[in-house]
């Protein structure tokens, strides 16, 4: 028993310590980051890497979604002979939770794993090391464009993830499904208001800073061999699927 | 910035103008382990130093403590007379400024290209013309015979290119202090033969001061001027290649020699072997 209690404080420590080192990593980034906006060439590289790059995978996966809820959505109306509500019910759901929710998820499980192999395997090949030498600080010159690349990305990603979800609501309900197209607009526009599109963009800043974060911090700070970039590249998915997850919840309850 | 040429500040020895790089009673711990104790080397000025050692006695550690990239326990490690450990990172970035470093795999950045690579330091720290920007790489990219493949990418380079570009990289800013992790390792014949030569006739060439880290004992042999050999954390011999090669020191003949076994011995520290094997339990 005591030796569990041991281990379970043991991991708290590491916890609050990893906690603690984010944190602090955390506001090294957002005090570099004024000065790298500055070279604006190296964020918009990294836009380009970890949106742009992603851009297949969100709008295949946001068509796929769009297109279930579609199903799911004109099956349970119908029971209740109101098929033609489809556009109110399909509308909210991508834009204020699984529009921001799936999108970081992906974003984790794409651009967040590359961002986190890339930097470790820098460590591991001394790349940063040499950066150091030669008097180029990493953090200015790899991590917070980086960083800045995916705050950036995510929030545009949600919106490109939930215009394409809702064309697959569309697809389905309209195209397959013979719901009738002036009401499915129209009761989509009378549905939405300003406030539920502010609550994704806000879900989609939030979790692109919580998984850019992430990742860049995992990547970093991972050990320098084959075994630590592995490491560092799956802590980066699971703990932003579960930071994700966590702020999801939190965002909501604030937002409702 | 904590000069210190020409006298004794508290007792501490002065540094000499005449040392590029000094390291006084040098004490250095990692995780536990002791990897330096009192560990006194001079680094003379205009010269190529060979630092030499069994594989684990810390040369890498020992350039990475005159880069500042780690700060010793005790003791004092003064680059070009000012204490690299009482420097803070704006004052130890501008002191780098001065060196360059071959690292043992070259150390390339991935993404960029060969011209980009040795155009680094030079965008980073420099606002010069495009072209002024290409004049300079091209030269130092001639000067280590690869001004052909600067356009390739680091991947499609062999091993001894990549420690070529990697060279041209660290004269780019025309440091003083030139240091060189491991330079011949795992390099052809002809390879290290290019490297080992450019080591020296950029070294006169540039009139800088070289520091090269290897245990590649005949090749270094041929172009240093002084060398020094660790092990246990201590400087166990010093002097030119000749000198060492008379050395009465065992260790130091072991590693010059090149033979198994001796004070380094060829077996890690294990129980006794008939033991190992007859033990039933099987404790290996």
């Amino acid at each position: 028993m005591s030796g569990l209690l041991r281990e379970m404080i043991e991991s708290l420590r590491e916890f609050l310590e990893r906690l603690g080192s984010m944190t602090r990593f955390f506001g090294q980034v957002l005090w570099l980051s004024p000065a790298t906006f500055m070279r604006f060439r190296l964020v918009v590289e990294q836009v380009y890497n970890t949106g742009a790059l992603s851009l297949v995978i969100i709008m295949t996966c946001g068509l796929f979604v769009g297109m279930v809820l579609g199903l799911q959505g004109h099956d349970l109306l119908q029971r209740f002979g109101s098929e033609d509500a489809l556009g109110t019910g399909a509308a909210l759901s991508p834009l204020k939770e699984l529009g921001p929710v799936v999108t970081a998820l992906l974003f984790a499980g794409r651009a967040g794993t590359a961002l986190a192999s890339e930097l470790g395997l820098m460590r591991a090949t001394d790349q940063i090391s040499a950066m150091e030498v030669m008097a180029v600080d990493p953090m200015r010159r790899v991590v917070v464009p980086r960083f800045l690349g995916g705050v950036i990305a995510m929030p545009l990603l949600t919106a490109i993830f939930i215009a394409v979800a809702l064309y697959g609501v569309q697809l389905v309900g309209v195209q397959f499904l013979g719901v009738d197209q002036g009401q499915f607009w129209s009761q989509m526009r009378g549905a939405v208001e300003l406030d539920d599109i502010r609550e994704g963009l806000i879900k989609g800043v939030v979790f692109g800073i919580a998984c850019s974060l992430i990742a860049v911090f995992e990547g970093y700070n991972a050990q320098p061999t084959a075994e630590g970039v592995g490491r560092a590249t799956t802590r980066t998915v699971v703990i932003s699927a579960v930071v994700t997850l966590v702020l999801d919840y939190i965002l909501t309850a604030i937002m409702l | 910035m904590n000069h210190q040429h020409g006298g004794a500040a508290g007792g501490k020895p002065a540094a000499s103008p005449d040392n590029v790089a000094e390291l006084h009673g040098v004490d250095y711990s990692i995780d536990g382990k002791q990897v330096f104790r009192g560990l006194d080397i001079e680094i003379r000025r205009g010269e190529v130093t060979a630092i030499m050692g069994p594989s684990g006695t810390g040369k890498t550690t020992l350039l990475r403590l005159i880069t500042g990239q780690l700060r010793p326990d005790t003791g004092r490690v003064l680059v070009d007379g000012t204490d690299v450990a009482g420097l803070g990172l704006r004052e130890i970035y501008a002191l780098r400024r001065k060196m360059g470093m071959l690292f043992q795999n070259g150390a390339l950045l991935t993404d960029l290209d060969v011209f980009e690579n040795v155009a680094f330091p030079l965008r980073e720290h420099a606002r010069l013309p495009e072209r002024l920007v290409r004049n300079l790489v091209l030269t130092k990219l001639h000067a280590v015979g690869l001004r052909g493949a600067a356009e390739l990418r680091p991947q499609q380079l062999s091993g001894g290119m990549a420690r070529r570009v990697a060279l041209a990289r660290a004269i780019v800013m025309d440091p003083d202090i030139l240091l060189y992790d491991e330079p011949f390792a795992g390099l052809d014949p002809i390879s290290m033969g290019v490297v080992l030569r450019l080591i020296r006739s950029l070294n006169d060439a540039l009139g800088i001061s070289s520091i090269v880290v290897t245990h590649d004992v005949r090749e270094i042999s041929q172009i240093a001027d002084a060398s020094y050999i660790l092990s246990g954390g201590q400087v166990v011999a010093r002097g030119t290649p000749a000198e060492l090669r008379d050395h009465p020191s065992p260790i130091v003949h072991q590693f010059m020699e090149g033979l198994a076994d001796g004070p380094v011995t060829f077996h890690y520290p294990a129980p006794d072997y008939w033991q190992q094997l007859l033990d039933r339990e099987g404790s290996a």
